[in-house]
C-alpha cells in the first residue's frame, strides 16, 4: 500500500534476556556441581531415578500450566489426587480389576475437575478461592472415603506403576512423557488451548470476540481433573498404596514449577515446556541435595530460595 | 478553528535557553529501530506538535521525555540540567509530566486526592488536612477555569475530565514541560476544544507543551512550531504558519499523496438487513426504529449519553433492549450471548482496545484469526500455517506495521493496534460489521486505506454500522449519518455536500451550543 517501512531484519537480540536463560544456566549449574559431588549422579539408574520422582509432580504441573495460562489456578489438585487415588485404590480392592480401579480414578479427577471448572465459570469468586474452598472439601473426603487409614492390596497396579518398566524407563515415565504431550498439543494446536491464552490475556476481549469462555473454562478444568487422575493411578502404583494425604503439598509444589518454568501467574502467556524445565529443577535439586547429604530442612529453604528468585527474575507482562 | 496560538512568547524566546531539549536521541527494539538520533527542541512557551505516520516514533520519543524508558543514545536537557536517560522520578523532579489519552490516574480517589497525591496538605497532627486540599484544589481547578467537583470520585468522571484532572495535577507539581500523547483522540469537539483552550492558556503562562495528534489541522492550529518524524528519524522542523496539512502529509509520508478517495457513487439501496422497531433502554435509547440495507455504511453520532454508542452495542447483540424488536433478515435478533450474534454474522469491533479489545500478551496473527477461530480450525484442531497465511493477507491489506505476524499486540504501535483490531472484525466475515471509532489513533494516510477498505467491503454486500464523533470521519465514510439525542434519532443526513460545521451544529441542539459558547464543554458534552 504505502512505502514500505525501512524494517531491519530481526537482527540479533541486543538486550540479553536473563529471564529467560537463569533456568537453564541453573540446570547445568546443578548438574555440574552434584556431578564433582558425587560421581553417583551421572549413572543412569540415578537418571531414571530422578525422572521417576517427579513423574506426579510433572503430571499434575502440566495440567496446572493450561490453568495458569487462563488466569485460573487449581488449589485443589493435590486433594484431588488423593480422593481419585484412594477411589481407584478401593475399587481395585472390591471388584479386582485394575482396568476398573483406573478408569474410576481418572473419573474422580475428571468430575472433580468438572465441578471445579462450573463453579470458577460462575465468576463469582477467584479462582484461588474456589478451589481453596474444594481443596478443604477434598481433604475431608479422602479421609471419609478411606476411612482414615491406607488402602493397599492392589498388587497389579504396582506391578504396572510400582515395578514395571518398558526398555528399562520406568512405567511412570511414559505416563508423565505422554501427559506433556498431550498439553503441549493442547496449548499450541486446539481451539481450547488457543482460548486458554485468549482468556488468560484479556477475558473480555475473549467474550467479545465469540470465544464461549465459561464453557472453555469448564473444559479446561475438566480437562486439568482427568491429568490429576493420571497422576493418582500413577502414586497409587508407585506407592502400592493409597494414602488420604498423599497429595498434600502437590498443589504448592506445581505451581511453584510452573512459575520457575516462566509461566507469570497473571495468565496469557506459558509453555509446558518450561513448566517441565521447572519440574526437573526442582527434582534435581532435591536428588542433588540427597546425594550430598544435605538435610531435609535445609533442602526447603533452598527450594525457597529458587522459587523466590524465579519469581523474582520473571518478565513483567 | 482560530489559530490563536501563544505565538509572541514562544517567538521571542527562541533564543533564550530552551525548556527542554532531547538531542541525537536513538532508540532499538528487537527487530526495529524505533527512533535514530532524533531531535526535538521545545522553547519555553511554545506549544510543538510531534506528527508521524503510526509506528513513526512519536510515542517512544515521549515515552523517552517522561522516564519511561531510557533512550539507547542521546542526551536530554531540561533546564540546565542534562540526563543521559530520565527515570519516571528524575522527570518529574524536573518539572516534566506527561498525560496519555487515558490518563493513569486513581479511579478510586477524588479529584482533589488525585492532584495532590503524594504531597498532600497536612494538619498539625499530621493528618491530611482534607479542608484544606479541597481548597486548594477549587482554586487552582478556578485558576485554570476547569469546573470540576473537587470531592468527584474520578472513576466517575468520563476521559476528558479525567485528562483536565491529570494536567491540573501537571501544574500542581510546577511542571515547566507537558506531554501530550493522543489526548483527542476519545474526545469530541467540544471537549477537544476546550482542551486547546487550556493548552494555550498553560503555554501563555511559559509552559513548553509537546502534543502529538493524527489530526493535523489541531496540530497546526495549536502549535506554533512541528517536529515531523519518519521510520524514527525527524525530516523536519517547520513553522506552523509555513505549512499546510498537504504539506505535512507529505512530509510523513515522503511523497505527495492522492486527494482523499471519492465517496462511494450512492448506490440503490440493497435488500434490508436488519430491521429495528421501538428499541428501547429505559433512560438511554427511546423507540428507536432505523432499517440497514445490505452493503451500506451507516454513521451513527451525537454527544456524549445521546445514545449513538448505546444503539450500536443493541446492534451488535451484546447488549439486549428492554423492549422492541430486531429483525436480521426477517429473522428475530436476540442472540444469547456474543458467541450466537457472532455464528449468526453480526461483529463488534469494540473502542475500548486495552480493556476489551486486544489480547495484548498474544500475537498478531492470534488476535487476528480469534473472532472466527473455526476458519482456521475445523474440529477445533488449529492449522498453524493457514492462519499464518492468511494473517499475513490481512496484514498486508491493512498495512500493519511491522510487517510481522508473530510479533506481540502490545509491542505495536498504538495506530497498528487500532487496525490489528479492525482487521479481526474483518476477518470474523461479518455480514453486519459494528465498529466503535474505527480509526482512533490511525495516522492519515492509513485512514484512507481503511475507508477505502471497508468501502470494498461494503460493495461486497456487507453492511457496516460505526459510531464516531470525528465530523470529517462521518462525511467521507458513511453513506448517510443518523444523528441521535437523547435516545431518539433526531436527525438523518445525507454526507454528500455536508460541511462538518453543518454537522456538528447538528449534533449540538441549540440549547447545547449556546451552553456550549458560555462553557465551551465543561459539563456533560
Ligand atoms: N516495547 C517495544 N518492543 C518492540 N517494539 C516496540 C516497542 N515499543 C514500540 N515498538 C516499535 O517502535 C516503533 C515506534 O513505535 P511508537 O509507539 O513510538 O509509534 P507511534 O509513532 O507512537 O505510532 P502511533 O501513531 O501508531 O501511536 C514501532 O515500530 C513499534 O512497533
Ligand atoms: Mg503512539
Amino acid at each position: 500500500m504505502s512505502e514500505a517501512i525501512a524494517e531491519k531484519p530481526a537482527a540479533r537480540r541486543r538486550s540479553w534476556d536473563i529471564g529467560r536463560y537463569t533456568l537453564l544456566i541453573t540446570l547445568v549449574a546443578i548438574v555440574v556441581v552434584t556431578a564433582i559431588g558425587n560421581p553417583r549422579f551421572f549413572t543412569i539408574n540415578n537418571l531414571f531415578n530422578i525422572l521417576l520422582q517427579i513423574s506426579v509432580l510433572g503430571i499434575l504441573a502440566a495440567g496446572q500450566t493450561m490453568l495458569i495460562v487462563s488466569a485460573g489456578l487449581d488449589l485443589s489438585v493435590g486433594a484431588a489426587l488423593s480422593v481419585a487415588g484412594v477411589v481407584a485404590a478401593l475399587t481395585i480392592v472390591s471388584t479386582g480389576s485394575i482396568a476398573l480401579g483406573i478408569a474410576a480414578g481418572l473419573a474422580t479427577g475428571a468430575l472433580i475437575g468438572f465441578v471445579n471448572g462450573l463453579l470458577v465459570a460462575t465468576n463469582r469468586a477467584t479462582p484461588f478461592i474456589v478451589t481453596l474452598g474444594t481443596m478443604t472439601l477434598l481433604q475431608g473426603a479422602a479421609i471419609v472415603i478411606s476411612g482414615g487409614s491406607p488402602i493397599n492390596g492392589m498388587g497389579a497396579l504396582f506391578d504396572v506403576f510400582g515395578l514395571g518398566d518398558l526398555f528399562g524407563v520406568p512405567n511412570p515415565v511414559y505416563a508423565l512423557a505422554a501427559t506433556l504431550v498431550v498439553v503441549f498439543f493442547v496449548l499450541r494446536r486446539t481451539v481450547l488451548g488457543r482460548s486458554a491464552f485468549a482468556i488468560g490475556g484479556n477475558e473480555e476481549a475473549a467474550r467479545l470476540s465469540g470465544i464461549p469462555v465459561r464453557s472453555r473454562k469448564i473444559g479446561l478444568y475438566t480437562l486439568n481433573g482427568l491429568i490429576v487422575g493420571v497422576g493418582a493411578v500413577v502414586l497409587t502404583g508407585i506407592l502400592d498404596s493409597a494414602l488420604p494425604n498423599m497429595g498434600n503439598g502437590y498443589e504448592l509444589r506445581t505451581i511453584a514449577a510452573v512459575v520457575i518454568g516462566g509461566t507469570p501467574l497473571f495468565g496469557g502467556r506459558g509453555t509446558v515446556v518450561g513448566t517441565f524445565g521447572g519440574v526437573l529443577l526442582l527434582g534435581l535439586v532435591s536428588n542433588s541435595m540427597n546425594l550430598l547429604g544435605v538435610g531435609a530442612n535445609y533442602q526447603n529453604v533452598v527450594l525457597g530460595l529458587i522459587i523466590t528468585a524465579a519469581v523474582l527474575l520473571q518478565k513483567r507482562g | 478553528m482560530e489559530p490563536a496560538r501563544a505565538a509572541s512568547g514562544a517567538r521571542s524566546s527562541e533564543q533564550a535557553r530552551p525548556a527542554i531539549s532531547a538531542l541525537g536521541i536513538s532508540k532499538r527494539f528487537p527487530g526495529t529501530v524505533a527512533l535514530e538520533n532524533v531531535d526535538l527542541i521545545v522553547a519555553r512557551g511554545e506549544v510543538h506538535g510531534l506528527v508521524g505516520k503510526n509506528g513513526a516514533g512519536k510515542s517512544t520519543l515521549l515515552k523517552i521525555l517522561s522516564g519511561a524508558q531510557p533512550p539507547d543514545s542521546g542526551r536530554i536537557v531540561v533546564g540546565n540540567q542534562s540526563f543521559a536517560a530520565l527515570t519516571p522520578i528524575t522527570a518529574r523532579r524536573a518539572g516534566i509530566a506527561a498525560v496519555y489519552q487515558n490518563p493513569e490516574l486513581h479511579l478510586d480517589l477524588s479529584v482533589a486526592e488525585n492532584i495532590f497525591l503524594g504531597a498532600e496538605p497536612r494538619t498539625r497532627l499530621g493528618l491530611v488536612d482534607d479542608a484544606e486540599m479541597a481548597r486548594r484544589t477549587s482554586e487552582l481547578l478556578g485558576r485554570l477555569g476547569l469546573s470540576l467537583p473537587p470531592e468527584a470520585r474520578l472513576g466517575d468522571l468520563d476521559i476528558a475530565l479525567r485528562q483536565q484532572v491529570a494536567i491540573a495535577k501537571a501544574v500542581r507539581e510546577r511542571a515547566s514541560v507537558l506531554l501530550l500523547d493522543e489526548p483527542t483522540s476519545a474526545l469530541n469537539k467540544a471537549q477537544a476544544d476546550f482542551l486547546f483552550r487550556l493548552i494555550r492558556d498553560l503555554a501563555e503562562g511559559g509552559m513548553a507543551i509537546v502534543y502529538i495528534s493524527h489530526h493535523l489541522d489541531e496540530v497546526l492550529a495549536i502549535s506554533d512550531r512541528v517536529t515531523v518524524l519518519r521510520n524514527g528519524r525527524c525530516v523536519g522542523v517547520v513553522a506552523s504558519g509555513d505549512v499546510d496539512k498537504d504539506d505535512l502529509i507529505a512530509m510523513m509520508v515522503g511523497q505527495t499523496v492522492g486527494e482523499t478517495a471519492a465517496r462511494r457513487a450512492p448506490h440503490p439501496p440493497g435488500a434490508p438487513l436488519m430491521a429495528l422497531d421501538g428499541v428501547t433502554v429505559p433512560g438511554r435509547l427511546d423507540h428507536v426504529a432505523l432499517t440497514i440495507a445490505k452493503g451500506e455504511i451507516l454513521g451513527l453520532t451525537g454527544l456524549t449519553g445521546a445514545g449513538a454508542r448505546v444503539l450500536a452495542e443493541i446492534l451488535a447483540g451484546i447488549r439486549t433492549p428492554s423492549s422492541g424488536s430486531l429483525l436480521l433478515e426477517g429473522e428475530a435478533f436476540r442472540p444469547r450471548s456474543i458467541h450466537a450474534a457472532i455464528a449468526q454474522g453480526v461483529v463488534l469491533v469494540p473502542q475500548d482496545m486495552r480493556g476489551r479489545g486486544l489480547v495484548m500478551p498474544m500475537p498478531v496473527a492470534q488476535n487476528l484469526t480469534m473472532a472466527r477461530l473455526k476458519a482456521i480450525a475445523p474440529r477445533h484442531w488449529l492449522n498453524l500455517a493457514a492462519e499464518r497465511e492468511r494473517a499475513e493477507a490481512l496484514v498486508g491489506q491493512l498495512d500493519i506495521q511491522p510487517r510481522d505476524t508473530t510479533r506481540e499486540a502490545g509491542l505495536l504501535s498504538g495506530g497498528n493496534q487500532r487496525k490489528t483490531l479492525l482487521g479481526r472484525g474483518i476477518f470474523a466475515g461479518a455480514r453486519l460489521l459494528v465498529l466503535e471509532d474505527p480509526t482512533e489513533g490511525v495516522d492519515v494516510d492509513a485512514r484512507r486505506q481503511i475507508h477505502a477498505y471497508l468501502r470494498s467491503l461494503a460493495d461486497g454486500g456487507t453492511s457496516v454500522v460505526f459510531v464516531s464523533t470525528d465530523l470529517e470521519e462521518l462525511i467521507d465514510l458513511a453513506d448517510r449519518i443518523l444523528v441521535l439525542r437523547n435516545g431518539r434519532i433526531d436527525r438523518e443526513l445525507a454526507p454528500s455536500g455536508l460541511t462538518p460545521e453543518r454537522l456538528l451544529a447538528a449534533i449540538q441542539s441549540d440549547h447545547e451550543r449556546r451552553h456550549a459558547q458560555e462553557t465551551e464543554g465543561t459539563s456533560d458534552v
